[in-house]
């Protein structure tokens, strides 16, 4: 549910997340402290397992911490439901996978008009949101081909284009060029902070990758589960 | 899902068990009846005289004769089960067959000569005298049509040779005794022949000519042969439809073995990157296949053991209804039957996982690297076999049209198998079409988890088109059965009130399991002319002949009187044109069984010979009749008699007269004059019980079908739920993006249970009309073919109808499992896969 006073677009307090297998615990992320104010474009760095996509999974929604608080746009993650989720999932945030997570069955306007449908938006009114996203992405002669016809770099502009048909606050991009060339990776870190400055969308970006770098309002490091920078 | 191919597999096993029971329990009775006889003489439709045998004892050629005399007799009380009696000469049947006294009975000799010597004496099969606890000394009161007479028995038979025949449950005793309790004087039923050793081939040529006319000469294994001919098409139509819950059982382990590769494919991709070859892969399923058809197997042993038990009398009982007589006392677990179900099981679970284990074979070791598995490319594929398919569909009706060898419905079948294969062969394009043209219009219904299911029908490859298939064949034989049983059951409730119309039915007793061979006596026939009572008098004969390899009935009518009352169900001909030529005793009406199994048509000449008169007359009609034993032949009743001075009646039928007041009360009283004068030699029988006893006896042999028919359906619906699982296990990572991008846990549940409504309907859609197509099949072709009849085609709707929401239903109910794999891992967790 979210807060009335939602100033900081996210804050994390003390914020874990252990995961149990069997009498093992493998820590995740630990002790994180965050706060992220409106309108930022933080690039989240680390090795592989340092605990960005637990991070992103967190603010996502996707998952529950297991201590901590941690707040996304106003709204208490730890303590929203599973409907409060979805709905925050619909209204709040939009993701960018780095496996780009289109569904092979639907067009390239599908699987851009999906979140807002499933959302019970006005299907007319959705096409023409899809339209004009798919015409910025410069995607519109794609728009009937499904994703197996796409090349990489028009796979994840598909993916962009579909985390924000419903106009989300947060933006979370996990390794977002990860499978891209340097080309196509340059052009999606572009867009990814023409969002930031254009619709003052707050961005995070968990990468490997230097391309993020010049566009970061702050860089944050992460090592072993815990803020290190 | 073990628990499914080991209900298949021991569904197969007790059918067979069962069968193969009543087939051998008959084969030895017939063996011990004939023991070393070489040739028997009969007379078709009448008797021998005993006097033959002094003749046939005096040609070189004939080493012994043995005359027999075999009625079906009760003991003990009229209600009592009736038990086979033989009569013969002890001494002259020495040597053709074995028996002996069991250990506490008199000795041999003694017993045989007290039973020659003494008059209404016998001697007691074990398993009889035990049920009735009669012991060597005992007198039993036997009833025949004739007369009830009381017996005294004069030793137990040991349990072999004949003391075995219907498992024990026979009575022995000397030929005059039995000509005087049954009245059949100076007369035998057949005189049992071994011939010479060194008689020629010729011998049997030499023997004939010398024989009077209207005698004989056959061999003793024609009987046998004839009643397993008759047994033969209902052990392969039974053998069939039990073989169905196998295969259904087979797109099982299919699923099974599928769930594990969808399952296990970056396993897969892993193990063949680092170093596994497409073979091992390939034997790594194929071993997983054979794993589950062994456990299977073992498993079904247990289960068939249950299921046998009620099988065995259900089959035996159908078989000894429909066809012959049968007593099954043992179960004989051959090691060959243990191999070949062992071996089927193990074949269809092999020949199911073979394509899984192909496909995960086709894994390609890049996919270790890949993000997104490719997608199965199905769309030029499901074209090309939708086109085999409409070939398959359109040789169904030319292949069913051709003639079959008789009893063996191979065409029907064929017809059938390619009636499934054509279907199954749609149904990818099918449910690409459905996909794609439903998809849009669903999203009205259902909204979005509903296009999406739509869609992913649409590309959903060849393992959901397999599993649909599997649903098609189990719906499509729900509803052909359903509509074959209605169909039949309706035609035999017409005929049954038209054809066997009737207030009272008489016949000597036991007159059908004794094959009509006694006419009502001479007095009691007396008693029934004199009757006072409103009633109309149809008497009639009925002889048992035999037309070439088929037995069957010869029955006088009176067709005008008949038609008065009643009719026949006309296949073939008119009853206005046909009744003149009848009457004068120039043709004959056959019933639609005896002219598919003989070929005679209408116009064609139909010859016989009863006794020393032989008859060849024109066929004038053809009639639906359903009793067994190869069909009716018809004559007029009035000729019959001119042509043999035979004024005996087989058995009367009484109508009441229509100006009867009070029906009811008359039919009472009608039958309780006849109880009084029938002085326990009759059977009567009202014409209500009897049509309601026909149609008692159609619905118990339909039992064994519909359980067989609803574990088909089960065990359909399990390759459903597994599907249903296959295709979620597929999909979680879609499903999880989905909720990544706002969908609820809700809409992802309706999804697949939408999912599972298409894949549901696709199947019972394309299954009923399947099944309507079959049902003409197994209508007018396979039984046809196998038993020669046809039924007046009829679809209950109702029974139809409720396969839907059953089948719906359970696929629904088969949709919860699946649900829950989509959630098992968080989302979280899925989407990092990489």
């Amino acid at each position: 549910m979210p807060t009335p006073d939602s100033d900081p677009a996210i804050l994390a307090q003390n914020l874990s997340r252990i995961y149990t297998m069997g009498e093992t615990r493998v820590v995740g992320i630990a002790g994180i402290e965050l706060e992220v104010t409106a309108g930022e474009l933080v690039v989240l760095k680390g090795n592989s397992g340092s605990g960005k996509s637990t991070l992103l999974s967190l603010i996502a929604g996707l998952d529950r911490a297991t201590a901590g608080t941690l707040y996304v746009a106003g709204y208490d993650m730890g303590s929203a439901d599973g409907a409060e989720l979805t709905r925050f999932r619909r209204e709040v945030v939009g993701m960018v996978f780095q496996a780009f997570n289109l569904l092979p069955t639907l067009s390239v306007e599908e699987n851009v008009c999906l979140p807002a449908l499933l959302a019970g938006g006005n299907g007319r009114d959705i096409r023409k949101r899809a339209l004009e996203l798919l015409d910025w992405l410069d995607l519109e002669h794609r728009r009937q081909h499904v994703p197996a016809q796409l090349s990489g770099g028009e796979m994840q502009r598909t993916a962009i284009a579909r985390a924000l048909i419903n106009d989300p606050a947060v933006i979370l991009a996990d390794e977002p060029t990860g499978n891209l060339d340097s080309r196509n990776g340059q052009i999606v870190m572009e867009l990814l902070a023409e969002l930031n400055r254009r619709w003052a969308c707050t961005v995070i970006i968990a990468t490997h990758s230097i391309l993020a770098d010049p566009f970061a309002t702050r860089t944050i490091c992460l090592k072993d589960g815990s803020i290190k920078s | 899902m073990v628990l499914g191919i080991a209900l298949g597999a021991a569904v197969f096993t007790s059918v067979r068990l069962s069968i193969h029971a009543s087939l051998d329990a008959f084969s030895r009775s017939m063996d011990l009846i004939a023991g070393h006889t070489d040739r028997s003489l009969i007379k078709p439709g009448g008797r021998l005289p005993e006097t033959l045998v002094a003749e046939l004892l005096r040609n070189p050629a004939v080493a012994g004769a043995s005359p027999v005399l075999m009625a079906y007799v009760h003991m003990g009380g009229q209600r009592a089960n009736p038990f086979l009696l033989i009569g013969f000469d002890p001494l002259l049947d020495r040597s053709f067959r074995n028996w002996r006294p069991a250990p506490g009975s008199p000795n041999d000799n003694k017993m045989w000569a007290e039973l020659m010597r003494e008059p209404f004496t016998l001697a007691l099969g074990a398993q009889l005298a035990a049920k009735h606890r009669v012991t060597p000394g005992d007198t039993v009161i036997l009833g025949h049509s004739r007369q009830q007479a009381p017996f005294r028995c004069v030793g137990i038979l040991d349990a072999e040779g004949i003391g075995m025949v219907e498992g024990g449950r026979i009575g022995v005793t000397d030929i005059a005794t039995f000509q005087e309790f049954t009245g059949n004087f100076g007369q035998v039923d057949r005189i049992d022949l071994r011939m010479a050793v060194g008689a020629g081939d010729g011998s049997d040529e030499t023997l004939q000519a010398e024989l009077p006319e209207g005698v004989v000469l056959a061999r003793p294994e024609e009987e046998r042969e004839s009643g397993m001919q008759m047994i033969r098409a209902y052990q392969l139509n039974l053998s069939i439809l039990s073989f169905v819950s196998l295969f259904v059982g087979m797109f099982l382990v299919y699923s099974l073995i599928a769930l594990n590769a969808a399952n296990r494919r970056s396993e897969l991709a892993i193990l063949h990157a680092n170093g596994a070859s497409a073979r091992q892969l390939f034997l790594l399923f194929l071993l997983e296949g054979a794993m589950l058809g062994v456990g299977g197997w073992l498993l079904s042993v247990p289960v068939g053991s249950v299921i046998v038990r009620y099988m065995i009398q259900g089959v035996s009982e159908t078989i000894s209804t429909l066809f012959v007589r049968v007593h099954v006392d043992r179960l004989t677990l051959s090691g060959w039957e243990i191999a070949l179900s062992f071996a089927v099981t193990l074949a269809i679970s092999l020949a199911a996982a073979a394509q899984p284990a192909h496909a995960a074979m086709k894994i390609s070791p890049k996919e270790v690297m890949a993000e997104n598995p490719e997608i199965e490319r199905t769309q030029s594929a499901a074209g090309r076999l939708g086109a085999m398919g409409l070939v398959a569909v359109a040789l169904v009706f030319p292949l069913a049209a051709i003639p079959g060898p008789p009893g063996l419905p191979l065409p029907g079948y064929l017809a059938t198998f390619l009636l499934f294969t054509g279907f199954s062969l749609l149904s990818p394009w099918c449910l690409q079409l459905m996909g794609r043209r439903l998809a849009n219009p669903l999203r009205r219904i259902g909204g979005e988890p509903a296009f999406l299911a739509g869609r992913y029908l649409s590309t959903s490859g060849m393992r959901t088109a397999i599993s649909v298939g599997a649903l098609i064949t189990a719906s499509a034989l729900f509803c052909a059965l359903v509509v074959m049983i209605h169909s039949f059951r309706n035609t035999v409730e017409l005929w049954a009130h038209q054809t066997v119309s009737g207030d009272v039915f008489v016949t000597p007793k036991m007159a059908a399991i004794n094959q009509y061979r006694d006419p009502i006596p001479f007095d009691l026939m007396q008693a029934i002319q004199q009757l006072d009572a409103p009633a109309d008098l149809l008497p009639y004969h009925r002889i048992y002949l035999r037309h070439r390899d088929v037995m069957f009935q010869f029955e006088t009518v009176d067709l005008e009187s008949f038609r008065k009352h009643g009719g026949f169900l006309w296949v073939k001909g008119e009853p206005e044109s046909a009744a003149p030529a009848f009457n004068r005793g120039e043709g004959v009406l056959v019933s639609e069984v005896f002219a598919n199994l003989t070929g005679l048509e209408m116009g064609n000449t139909f010859r016989t010979r009863i006794g020393e008169q032989a008859l060849n007359l024109t066929v004038l009609g053809i009639v639906r009749d359903y009793r067994t034993r190869g069909g009716v032949v018809f004559y007029a009743l009035a000729p019959f008699n001119a042509m043999f001075g035979n004024p005996e009646w087989g058995g009367v039928r009484l109508h009441l007269d229509r100006s009867v007041r009070d029906p009811d009360r008359a039919l009472t009283a009608l039958v309780s004059d006849l109880v009084a004068l029938s002085d326990g030699r009759l059977d009567i029988t009202s014409g209500r019980h009897l049509r309601r006893a026909i149609l008692r006896i159609f619905d118990e042999t339909f039992a064994v079908t519909s359980i067989l028919l609803l574990i088909a359906l089960a065990v359909a619906a399990l390759g459903i739920a597994s599907t249903l699982s296959v295709l979620v296990l597929e999909h979680r990572r879609q499903f999880n993006t989905m909720i990544a991008v706002g969908a609820s846990r809700g809409q992802i549940r309706r999804l697949v249970f939408w999912e599972a409504m298409l894949m549901v309907t696709a199947g019972e859609g394309a299954g009923v009309l399947c099944g309507f197509v079959l049902s003409y099949l197994l209508i007018f072709v396979i039984n046809a073919q196998s038993f020669g009849w046809t039924f007046q085609y009829r679809v209950d709707w109702g029974a139809v109808g409720l396969s839907v929401p059953l089948i719906i239903g359970a696929a629904l109910f088969s949709a919860l499992p699946a649900t829950r794999l989509i959630f098992r891992i968080p989302p979280a967790v899925l989407l990092r896969e990489r």
